[in-house]
C-alpha cells in the first residue's frame, strides 16, 4: 500500500493575548491507501486542527508550517487557496459531530444532496440532468443505508435524527468518491446502536472502494474495530503511532498505557480502589510545559523530559518517549 | 511530584467587568459615553450655566444668526428665535424637558415593567402564555400611535405627556424582561438551585437576575432612546409639552415655519437631539456587540 | 404550516376583537358625551341625537351598546366627523391610499438599497467601506425624522430648488382623487396632461419617500450585515465549502435565503416603525394621509375622525405583521420546530 497523506512536523502556531501558542507541535502522521486510521487525542489536544489542516479550513491567524503536507503529489502548502480547494474538494470529504448543523437549515435534504453530485458524472441537456441528479442522490442514500429515501429528501435537517443527518453527511462526502474521509468525532452523543451501524457503514465503504478515513476520536472505546493504524496526540505533540492491535497490546508510551488504563478494557476493578488517571489536568493553550508536555503528568518522567523527545522509529511504530516502558528490542 | 501552585491560575472577570473591557475596548462607546455623561452634566448644570433666561426676550435682537455671522453678535452665540430668545439658553434649559423628563419615565417604566415582567416570568402556564400574545400583539402597534390615543384622551399637557411615555414604555419592559426569565427558567442551574432549595424569591433575585441584567440594561438604553424621540415627536406634533416651554420638539416645530427666514434656529435643538440620541444608541449597541462577545467567548 | 398560520389568523381575529372593545371603551373615556363621540351627533341635532341614541342602544345596558357599536362599524357606519359632518368612513379610502403610497414606496427603497448594502459592508468586513456604511447607518438611525425632514426641505427645497416644499401635485393640474394614491390616480385620470402631472407628482414625492426611506433603510443594512456575517460563520457554509462548491452558488444558494431570516423577521417591526414616521412626515409634508388626518383630529378633538384612524393604522400595522410572520414560517422551514415545540 503507498502512502497518500504524509505529514511530517506539523506546527500550527496562534496568536493569542499571551503570545504565541503552538497549538500542533511537530506532528507527523503517514496514512495509507485505503486504510483506517484512528486519530486519537484529549479534548484541546488539537486532534480536530490537525484534521482541518489537512482539509484547508485554515483561519488566516494561524501560522502553519511542516516539513511535509503532502497529499498524493500535491504538496499542499506550496498550492494556492483555489487550487488547493480543488484538490481537497475532489480528493476529500470530511464528516463532523453534530452533523445536523452541517446542513443548511433551510434547504430540502434532496436538494442539498442533488447539488453536491459533480456535474461531470452527469449526462444529457438540463431535463435529464435533473432526473439523473435525483436518481444519483437517491442511489447515494441507499448505499449509506438509509431506504426510505423519498421522506428523507423531502425533509429538512431539524426534522432528521442526528444519526440520519449523520448518514446523509456521509452520503453527501461520498458523492464524488473522495479518497479520503475524515471523519471528525462523528459518532459523539449518539446511542451506541446508532453508532455502531456508523462504524460498521464507514468500515464497508472503506472497504468496498479503498477509500482511507482519518477517524479523530476522544478516547480508546471509541476505535473502529476495522482500524488498522492509530495515533495518539496530546496537547499537540505526537505520543505514539502504530498498527492499533499493537498499539493496544503493547504500548510503548506511559500515555498510551495511561489511556488505555483509563479505557478499562478488561480489567477486574476491586470496589472503592481509587480509579486510574494521571495526575492534574490537561494545561491550558496559555500555559504548556516545555519539552514533552506530558511531563508534569507523566509517571516516569525524569529531567530529560525538559527536552522534546525525537520520534524513536522502529518496525513501523513510532513513538515520543525518552523512557518508554517497555526496551526497544532490535530483533523484535 | 508537581504541586498545584506550578499551574498558572487564570482568572475569569465577572461577566459585567467582562463588559466593562469590552466596552472599553470600543472606542465609539468610549465617545459615545463620554458624550452622554457630558450631556447628562449639562442637564444638572443648566440653570447655572445657561446665560440667559430661557423665556426673556429681547427686542433688539429678534431672529439674530449665530456669532460666526457677519450679522451675529457676541452675546447670542448660537443667534435668538424669532421672539428675540436666546437659543443657547433655551436649548440648555430644554435639556430638562427632552433628556430629564425621557429619564424619568424610562426608570418609573423600568421599576413597574420589570417587577411585572419577572412575576410574570415566574409564573407558569396559561397566564404566562397568554400575556406573552398579548404583548405581542400590543408591541406590533408603535409606542407613538399609543401615545397619541393617550393624549386624545388626558388633553396635551407635560404631565399627560409623561403618564402617556410611561405607559407605552411599561409593556416593552415586561415583554422583554419576561422572555428574559422564561429563557433562563429552564436552564439547568436554575434547576439546580431549585432542587438545592432555594426559595422562589431567591431564586429570583439572586439566581436569575445576575444572568438577565445585560438584558434589561439594554432595554433601558432602548426604552430611553424611544422615550427621548417620542416625548419630542409629541412636541413637535404639538401634543406633548406645550409652548413657550423650551423642549426640543416644540422648539423645532417652530422652526419649521421660520425655516426660510431662519434656518439656525432648527439646528441646534436638532443637534441636540441627535447626539443624545446617538451617544444612547451607540451605548446600547455597543452594549449588544459586547454581549455577544462575551457570550462568543465563554 | 396551514395549522399556523390558522392560529395566527385567529390571534388576529382575536386582537382586532379586543381593539374594538379599546375603541368602544374610549368613547367613554374621552371627554365629552360617549354618543357623539362615538357617532359624531350633537346633542344640538335633537331628532337626530334621539335617532341614534335608539339605533346604538343607549336606551340599553353597555352589552347591547357594545354589539350594536359592532354592527355599526361592521357596516361601514364609522359615524360623522365632527368638523366636516361628512361620514368618516367614506373620507378614509383616499386618506389610506395615500398613506400607503408613501409606505410601500420607502419600504421598497429600503428594500432595493439596503439588502445590497448590507452585503457588500459584510463581505468587506472592517473595510473601510464597511466602516462608512455602519457609521453612517448608526448615525441616520439616530437622526429624528422630524429633524431629517427639515433638513431635506432646507437642502432640496429652498438651498436647490430640486423639489417643492410639501403637497402632493400641484392643484393646476386638477387631478380627480381616487385611490388617493397620487401616481395612481393620475395613472386612471383622462388629463390631457399626464406626462406632465405624473413628473409633477414624482417631483413632491421623493423627498417625503427618502425621509421615510433612511430609517428602516439603515436598520436593513445593520441587520443584513450582522446577519450575513452569522451565516458565514455557520458550520453548513464551511461544509458546502469543503464540498467543493463555487462561491457564487454558497453566495446564492445558502447565504443569501438564510441571511435574509432576520430581515424577514423584522419586516413587521420596520413596517411599525415606518407608520411611526410616517404620521410625523405626513404633517410636515402636508400629505393627505391618515397620519396628518389623526393627528389634525387629535388638536380638533374630532373623536370620531380618532377612533377611525386609530382603527385603519392599527389593523394595517396588525394585517403586516400577521402577514410577515405566516410569510417567515412558511419560507424557514426550521422556526416551525420551535413554534410547534411550544
Amino acid at each position: 500500500m503507498s502512502t497518500i497523506l504524509d505529514i511530517r512536523n506539523l506546527t500550527i502556531e496562534l496568536e493569542t493575548s499571551a503570545g504565541t501558542v503552538k497549538v500542533l507541535d511537530k506532528v507527523s502522521l503517514q496514512l495509507a491507501e485505503g486504510e483506517i486510521h484512528t486519530l486519537v487525542g484529549e479534548s484541546g489536544s488539537g486532534k480536530s486542527l490537525l484534521a482541518k489542516a489537512i482539509m484547508g479550513f485554515i483561519n488566516p491567524r494561524w501560522k502553519i508550517t511542516a516539513d511535509r503536507l503532502w497529499w498524493r503529489h500535491y504538496d499542499l502548502l506550496s498550492l494556492s487557496p483555489a487550487q488547493r480547494r480543488l484538490v481537497t474538494g475532489r480528493d476529500m470529504a470530511m464528516i463532523f459531530q453534530n452533523p445536523g448543523s452541517y446542513l443548511d437549515p433551510n434547504t430540502k435534504i434532496g436538494d442539498q444532496i442533488r447539488e453536491t453530485i459533480p456535474k461531470a458524472d452527469l449526462k444529457g441537456i438540463y431535463l435529464r440532468r435533473k432526473a439523473s441528479r435525483t436518481v444519483r442522490a437517491e442511489r447515494l442514500l441507499h448505499r449509506v443505508g438509509i431506504k426510505d429515501h423519498q421522506k428523507v429528501m423531502e425533509s429538512y435537517p431539524y426534522q432528521l435524527s442526528e444519526g440520519v443527518a449523520q448518514k446523509v453527511s456521509i452520503a453527501m462526502a461520498i458523492a464524488h468518491n473522495p479518497k479520503l474521509l475524515i471523519a471528525d468525532e462523528p459518532t459523539t452523543a449518539m446511542e451506541p446502536n446508532t453508532r455502531n451501524q456508523i462504524y460498521r457503514l464507514l468500515a464497508k465503504l472503506s472497504a468496498g472502494q479503498g477509500m482511507s478515513i482519518l477517524m479523530v476520536t476522544q478516547d480508546l472505546t471509541s476505535i473502529v474495530p476495522e482500524s488498522q493504524r492509530m495515533s495518539l496526540v496530546y496537547c499537540g505533540q505526537l505520543m505514539e503511532s502504530g498498527a492499533t492491535e499493537q498499539l493496544l497490546t503493547t504500548p510503548m508510551h506511559p500515555y498510551t498505557q495511561a489511556m488505555l488504563q483509563m479505557s478499562f478494557f478488561d480489567q477486574d476493578i476491586a470496589p472503592k480502589t481509587r480509579l486510574p488517571t494521571l495526575t492534574g489536568a490537561i494545561p491550558t493553550l496559555q500555559h504548556m510545559p516545555i519539552g514533552c508536555r506530558l511531563g508534569p503528568r507523566c509517571p516516569n518522567a525524569r529531567r530529560d523530559c525538559i527536552h522534546q523527545p525525537r520520534l524513536t522509529k522502529f518496525k513501523q511504530r513510532e513513538f515520543a518517549c525518552h523512557f518508554p516502558i517497555r526496551e526497544v528490542k532490535s530483533h523484535d | 511530584m508537581p504541586s498545584k501552585s506550578i499551574y498558572y491560575q487564570y482568572r475569569e472577570p465577572s461577566p459585567l467587568r467582562l463588559l466593562w473591557l469590552h466596552m472599553n475596548a470600543n472606542p465609539f462607546a468610549v465617545v459615545a459615553f463620554y458624550i452622554f455623561s457630558f450631556l447628562l452634566l449639562l442637564m444638572v448644570l443648566s440653570p447655572l450655566m445657561a446665560p440667559y433666561s430661557p423665556d426673556a426676550q429681547f427686542s433688539g435682537a429678534i431672529s439674530q444668526p449665530p456669532a460666526w455671522h457677519e450679522l451675529g453678535q457676541i452675546q447670542f452665540l448660537f443667534g435668538t428665535d424669532d421672539l428675540g430668545r436666546d437659543l443657547l439658553s433655551r436649548v440648555l434649559a430644554g435639556s430638562v424637558y427632552s433628556l430629564g423628563y425621557p429619564l424619568l419615565a424610562t426608570a418609573v417604566a423600568a421599576l413597574i415593567g420589570i417587577s411585572i415582567g419577572a412575576w410574570a416570568g415566574m409564573s407558569h402556564g396559561v397566564q404566562s402564555s397568554t400575556l406573552n400574545h398579548l404583548l405581542d400583539v400590543v408591541l406590533s402597534i408603535p409606542s407613538l400611535l399609543l401615545a397619541l390615543v393617550i393624549i386624545a384622551i388626558l388633553g396635551p399637557a407635560l404631565h399627560n405627556v409623561m403618564i402617556a411615555i410611561t405607559l407605552v414604555l411599561i409593556p416593552q419592559f415586561i415583554h422583554s424582561v419576561h422572555n428574559a426569565f422564561y429563557e433562563e427558567r429552564n436552564k439547568d442551574y436554575v434547576a439546580a438551585s431549585r432542587l438545592n432549595g432555594c426559595s422562589r424569591w431567591y431564586i429570583l433575585t439572586r439566581v436569575i437576575f445576575p444572568n438577565i441584567t445585560t438584558v434589561v440594561v439594554m432595554q433601558v438604553t432602548f426604552a430611553l432612546s424611544t422615550a427621548i424621540l417620542d416625548i419630542a415627536a409629541l412636541g413637535f406634533l404639538g401634543l406633548g409639552v406645550q409652548a413657550p416651554a423650551p423642549e426640543w420638539g416644540t422648539m423645532l416645530a417652530r422652526s419649521l415655519d421660520q425655516v426660510y427666514l431662519a434656518p439656525w434656529t432648527m439646528i441646534l435643538p436638532g443637534v441636540a437631539l441627535f447626539l443624545t440620541v446617538l451617544s444612547i444608541n451607540v451605548l446600547g449597541d455597543s452594549l449588544r456587540a459586547a454581549i455577544q462577545e462575551r457570550v462568543r467567548g465563554t | 404550516m396551514i395549522r399556523y398560520s390558522l392560529r395566527r389568523v385567529v390571534l388576529l381575529i382575536i386582537t382586532l376583537w379586543l381593539l374594538t372593545l379599546l375603541l368602544f371603551s374610549l368613547n367613554y373615556w374621552y371627554p365629552g358625551d360617549p354618543l357623539t363621540n362615538m357617532s359624531g351627533i350633537t346633542a344640538n341635532n335633537t331628532i337626530a341625537y334621539q335617532q341614534a341614541e335608539l339605533a346604538r342602544g343607549f336606551d340599553q345596558g353597555l352589552f347591547s351598546q357594545y354589539v350594536l357599536f359592532l354592527q355599526h362599524l361592521l357596516h361601514g357606519d364609522w359615524g360623522i366627523s365632527l368638523v366636516t359632518e361628512q361620514p368618516v368612513f367614506g373620507e378614509i379610502k383616499p386618506l389610506l391610499g395615500a398613506t400607503l403610497e408613501l409606505g410601500l414606496l420607502a419600504m421598497a427603497l429600503a428594500l432595493v438599497l439596503g439588502i445590497p448594502l448590507g452585503v457588500y459592508a459584510a463581505i468587506q468586513q472592517r473595510g473601510a467601506l464597511d466602516r462608512v456604511i455602519m457609521g453612517m447607518s448608526l448615525s441616520a438611525y439616530s437622526i429624528p425624522v422630524f429633524w431629517l425632514a427639515q433638513l431635506f426641505i432646507l437642502l432640496f427645497a429652498l438651498k436647490l430648488s430640486w423639489s417643492p416644499i410639501s403637497g402632493q401635485i400641484n392643484p393646476l393640474y386638477a387631478i380627480d382623487v381616487q385611490t388617493g394614491s397620487v401616481l395612481i390616480d393620475i395613472l386612471i385620470s383622462d388629463s390631457p396632461y399626464k406626462t406632465a402631472a405624473f413628473y409633477n407628482a414624482l417631483h413632491h414625492l421623493w423627498v417625503p419617500v427618502v425621509v421615510l426611506a433612511i430609517m428602516p433603510l439603515t436598520m436593513l443594512i445593520r441587520i443584513m450585515r450582522n446577519s450575513v456575517l452569522d451565516v458565514l460563520q455557520q458550520n453548513y457554509i464551511k461544509a458546502a465549502r469543503a464540498r467543493g462548491l463555487n462561491d457564487r452558488h454558497i453566495m446564492f444558494r445558502h447565504t443569501l435565503p438564510n441571511a435574509m431570516q432576520p430581515i424577514v423577521r423584522q419586516l413587521g417591526l420596520q413596517f411599525s416603525v415606518l407608520m411611526t414616521n410616517i404620521i410625523i412626515t405626513e404633517v410636515i409634508f402636508n400629505w393627505p394621509g391618515v397620519g396628518s388626518w389623526l393627528v389634525k383630529s387629535i388638536y380638533e378633538r374630532d373623536f370620531p375622525v380618532i377612533q377611525a384612524g386609530l382603527l385603519v393604522l392599527a389593523t394595517l400595522i396588525l394585517l403586516v405583521n400577521v402577514f410577515v410572520d405566516v410569510i417567515h414560517a412558511w419560507r424557514y422551514p426550521q422556526i416551525r420546530k420551535e413554534i410547534d415545540a411550544e
